[in-house]
């Protein structure tokens, strides 16, 4: 080996590390940001709903000369979030998932903004109730809404025709939703499917929560309460898919589903004709579905609409301050601004959703391109409008029911099997984490009284 | 000691000192604490509660630790001897005096290099269901077979199935074996040509002589490899923690020791229960290491000694 | 004794395994790039076609866009690569010299004892290092992944202490005779005759910090401060298995590094690995 590549490729390694330093050094300049106090702020949002909020951002920096927010678009941000508050380094904002709340709150990871929120005058009056719930746990606020959604029942009208079913009718109980299952399943001469009416797996991003149409709890006294006949009766539902339809077709069904982002999403090319959805489908329908796409939008039928009408899982994005954060009083200005009418408007309006504050402007709603707005933010209004199980193990928890749904879908396990599986396991972790709180809740609330802004 | 002697002591202490340092901050004192925190409620957050053995008994109730338990030794088993037998195959073939060895070896070696979050992401695209190559490649024998038997066998959808998954991460093993091809060959390369010759002469077939002079004189490197690769599969995390978005897989079929003592550290801010986990993990390390050192006192044939 | 026509036979059957084997390792790679130039419709398209009906190379741009800050996380990981190297070698070496051509007491000992820090796994000791870092205030900084590397590691120590050991003892004895340091005889006699054995450290160091995942996933706190190999993960998860045209676009320039660092160094690289065999 000759001794010249050796040094060569070290010069050179060393000659572009600078050059890329210095690249990184002159970006890094700032200039309209000199003389305030910048606030940095993390979004798990990209794409549109970044830009929506970007526009609010903007907005707020031109409006006063004291505070710069500096904002980004973060992926992963529960993670990433986690690690920056536990490594002291945590932006002053961050956007995050309603159901965050209590893990982080009780993990010591945010600022309380019970004192900056009643000197702006920021009450309860101002929100829809339940996501004003959504904000609060253990007696503190630590974070206000960006911009909220309720699930309801999304379907395609186009297939109801062809089915022979009434477009204008959806179903309004789980026993008619399997009629209609039934009309609108479709199948090859080979005996596989080509289109169904409704898979709880299509998309199945909350198939931790079907009990909620039953009338169940997810937590019932400290107890994990899978266990419960409404709870069982919702999961062996989920159960009668693959004893009805057949686990390798329905995994032979599921193999040709594009990406939800695209136009293979099978509800946006006629292969499922319901979906649970929230208010957000409307802008992947304009972007994915074909253009002569009709569809409508209903509360999701429960399995005993007498007593249970209207269910529906309403949670909203969050703002809060980290713990530890920097800048907290000029994190709040923010904070305060977008939960004003005007920016709140833009925001949502930007997002194609609806407002989480309990009055809406008529500009907003007649501006606002969303067909089906009204069914989802009347949804949010409902008494039987649920929030995410309030727990700081509900992460796990809710890995744990997934798995048991997986279970249940392969046919490796019985719904009552699965269930156990998850009450055994959680109820574990349930106790632990109530022993954690036991130990350190008088610690950290003195902390939040004494130390709050 | 004598003058010299300590003279030597310190000069030699001095040279070692980085080490020394470095042994001391990221070894010796983590794993210390690791053992203490596996005793205590820890989250970064707030400070650690002596719990005594708590996180031990929770993790031998715990069916998820004993799923990545099981996933990680099921994994080691198969991938470990797999991907030595692969390599030492190709590492004999390549032995050959043929046309083209240094472009095979080339070959060989090239996917060793493919950084892991590309070969997750390759992989990822590799083993789809639907569209992925390998069954593509997979659907034409099982085609014919179907036509000629009236079956109707399918190639399965790698990662979206539980029984699979682990098989998917495994080719991925096998394809990056380059690594240990070159280390074969070059152990071959050590064998003196004169055992092979006289064995030759006795009438000694290709079998034979794999058998009976290139497997012993590879013990030592094979053994080597299997340490490492033990050290290695017990630790994977990148490979299946990218393939499946972050996550763990069907039923958690890819979740492994590591991935569950990220979640529990990072995800769930169980970071006594993830040290607790940590120490299982070296135990078990120690544990096949020791049992591999011993069988290799008996099979291992070191030359010269 | 084996005829000619038989071994012929043989060889021939043996080049043929070498020949499918080949096309197997070689599929894949080959598979990227060939999805990495297609349009976004052909990489789905049944039967699989190998050459794009027309190859789109706006493809790569496309990527590098949408992964954000391309140029910004290579130079990040070309930082962390370039003082990993610089301190890993720096520090191997000199442990690796105390280790082999010094005779002290208790030597020995010592070097079981580094022997035995390889099988300490980075996830064992990943929590309290987090928490040593967080006390450093070094969380979201370059530090955690490089500044661990000016305290040598144990394999390198391994590598080149073979390397040292192999070096007769008469130049060091020669050179002592003549009142040099022992430092001296270090730096001006034996590193140089060990630069091929000290560029297999600085290539492995390379790789390793190029391709860790684990440590800027956890240390790494902003977007802007990410290596590629994490960017590109976090690009994987945004996209959620949309466009592979363009994620194998992105992989394939995170792998172009590597493969011309390899072919650049192809006979040391090889050489390396090879002794790092563990012979002994």
């Amino acid at each position: 080996m000759s001794r010249k590549p050796f040094v060569s490729l070290w010069v050179r390694g060393l000659a572009l590390a600078t050059l890329c330093a210095l690249v990184a050094g002159v970006q890094a300049a700032p200039d309209p940001r000199a003389g305030r106090v910048v606030v940095k702020y993390w979004e798990k949002w990209n794409g549109f709903e970044a830009d929506a909020m970007r526009a609010v951002v903007d907005d707020f920096n031109q409006s006063q000369n004291r505070i710069w927010v500096d904002y980004s678009s973060v992926s992963q941000i529960d993670r990433r979030l986690m690690l920056a508050i536990a490594g002291g380094v945590p932006p002053d904002i961050a956007g995050v998932w309603g159901l965050s709340i209590p893990v982080y709150s009780e993990n010591n990871a945010l600022t309380p903004l019970d004192k900056l929120a009643a000197e702006k005058g920021i009450g309860p009056d101002r929100y829809i109730p339940v996501f004003w719930d959504t904000c609060r746990h253990e007696g503190h606020l630590w974070g206000l809404p960006s911009t909220p959604t309720t699930l309801a029942l999304v379907y395609n009208k186009k297939m109801f025709r062809e089915a022979g079913l009434d477009p204008e009718r959806p179903p309004r109980s789980i026993a008619e939703l399997e009629a209609f299952n039934e009309k609108l399943l479709r199948r090859s001469p080979d005996g596989g499917i080509e289109a169904i009416g409704f898979l709880p797996e299509e998309p199945g991003w909350w198939n931790g929560l079907w009990g909620y149409w039953w009338g169940g709890e997810m937590l019932r006294d400290g107890k994990v309460n899978v266990g419960s006949p409404e709870i069982r009766s919702a999961y062996e539902w989920v159960q009668s898919y693959p004893e009805r339809f057949g686990v390798r077709e329905l995994l032979a069904f599921r193999d040709g589903f594009g990406n939800y982002a695209s136009p293979q999403n099978p509800f946006f090319n006629g292969r499922v004709a319901m979906v649970l959805q929230g208010v957000w489908i409307h802008n992947f329908i304009q972007n994915y579905a074909p253009p002569d796409f009709e569809w409508g939008v209903a509360p999701f039928p429960s399995f005993d609409p007498a007593r249970h009408p209207d269910v529906t899982l309403a949670d909203c994005d969050m703002l809060v301050i980290p713990a530890g954060a920097k800048h907290p009083r000029e994190a709040f200005e923010f904070i305060a601004y977008v939960n004003s009418p005007g920016p709140m408007e833009k925001l949502c309006l930007g997002q194609l959703k609806f407002s989480p504050l309990a009055t809406s402007s008529p500009e907003f709603l007649a501006r606002h391109p969303h067909p089906h707005l009204r069914a989802f933010s009347d949804l949010a209004w409902s008494p039987n409008a649920r929030r995410y199980p309030v727990t700081s193990t509900w992460t796990a928890y809710q890995s744990e029911m997934r798995n048991a749904v997986s279970r249940i879908w392969s046919g490796n396990a019985d719904a009552g099997t699965a269930l156990a599986t998850v009450e055994q396991r959680q109820q574990k972790n349930l106790d632990r984490a109530a022993a954690r709180w036991t130990r350190m809740a008088p610690v950290l609330k003195k902390l939040w009284k004494d130390t709050s802004p | 000691m004598t003058g010299g002697e300590r003279r030597d002591l310190a000069t030699g202490l001095a040279f070692i000192s980085p080490w020394i340092i470095g042994f001391l901050a990221f070894c010796a004192y983590p794993v210390a604490s690791s053992v203490w925190f596996s005793f205590c409620d820890y989250s970064v957050l707030s400070p650690a509660v002596p719990i005594g053995a708590q996180n031990y008994i929770d993790l031998a109730n715990d069916e998820v630790f004993w799923t990545a338990l099981w996933n990680t030794l099921f994994f080691s088993a198969v991938a470990i001897p797999l991907g030595i037998l692969v390599a030492l195959a190709l590492a004999i073939l390549l032995n050959f005096d043929i046309p083209g060895r240094g472009v095979f070896r080339t070959i060989f070696f090239l996917p060793s290099l493919v950084p892991m979050v590309c070969l997750a992401v390759l992989w990822q695209w590799l083993l789809n269901g639907e569209v992925g190559l390998l069954n593509n490649v997979l659907n034409v024998p099982l085609e014919a077979l179907n036509a000629l038997l009236g079956t109707s066998l399918a190639a399965p959808n790698w990662l979206a199935d539980a029984r699979y998954a682990k098989w998917g991460l495994v080719f991925t093993v096998v394809w990056g074996v380059g690594n240990a091809v070159v280390i074969f060959l070059a152990g071959l390369q050590d064998v003196p040509r004169h055992l092979y010759e006289s064995a030759e002469i006795d009438g000694a077939g290709f079998w034979q002589k794999t058998l009976h002079i290139t497997l012993p004189v590879l013990s030592p490197v094979i053994y080597f490899n299997l340490v490492m690769g033990l050290i290695g599969s017990f630790q994977v995390f990148a490979v299946p923690y990218v393939m499946t978005g972050g996550g763990d897989g069907p039923e958690r079929s890819l979740l492994f020791l590591a991935t569950y003592l990220y979640q529990n550290a990072f995800d769930f801010w169980n970071m006594g229960y993830a040290c607790a986990i940590g120490v299982i993990l070296f135990l078990l390390i120690l544990a096949c290491t020791l049992v591999l050192r011993s069988l290799s006192e008996r099979h291992v044939h070191y030359a010269g000694k | 004794m084996t005829s000619p026509t038989k071994q012929n036979a043989g060889r021939l059957l043996v080049f043929a395994i070498l020949i499918v084997a080949g096309v197997a390792f070689v599929a894949p790679l080959a598979w990227m790039v060939s999805t990495s130039l297609k349009p976004l419709n052909e990489t789905m398209s049944l039967p699989p076609r190998w050459i794009p009906s027309e190859i789109q190379w706006r493809n790569y741009p496309d990527a590098i866009r949408e992964m954000g800050n391309f140029w910004l996380y290579a130079g990040n990981t070309l930082l962390v690569c370039v003082l990993s190297v610089t301190g890993t070698v720096a520090s191997s070496a000199l442990a690796a010299y105390g280790f082999a051509r010094i005779e002290w007491k208790g030597r020995e000992k010592v070097f079981w004892i580094l022997l035995a820090t390889m099988m300490v796994p980075f996830p064992v000791v990943m929590v309290p290092i987090y928490g040593l870092f967080k006390d450093l205030g070094w969380i979201g900084s370059f530090k955690p992944l490089w500044v661990p590397a000016f305290f040598a590691s144990a394999f390198n120590i391994f590598l080149l202490r073979q390397f040292f050991l192999a070096l007769p003892k008469d130049i060091s004895e020669a050179a002592r005779i003549d009142g040099c340091s022992e430092f001296g005889i270090f730096f001006r006699i034996i590193l140089p005759l060990c630069k091929p054995a000290l560029l297999v450290v600085a290539l492995f160091q390379f790789l390793a910090s190029w391709n860790d995942f684990l440590g800027p996933l956890i240390f790494l706190t902003e977007q802007k401060d990410f290596t590629l190999a994490l960017a590109l993960q976090s690009f994987q998860s945004q996209q959620g298995g949309t466009s592979w045209h363009h994620l194998m676009a992105a992989s394939t320039l995170v792998l172009i590094p590597v493969l011309a660092l390899f072919f650049l160094t192809q006979k040391s690289f090889i050489e390396g690995i090879a002794t790092s065999g563990g012979k002994n």
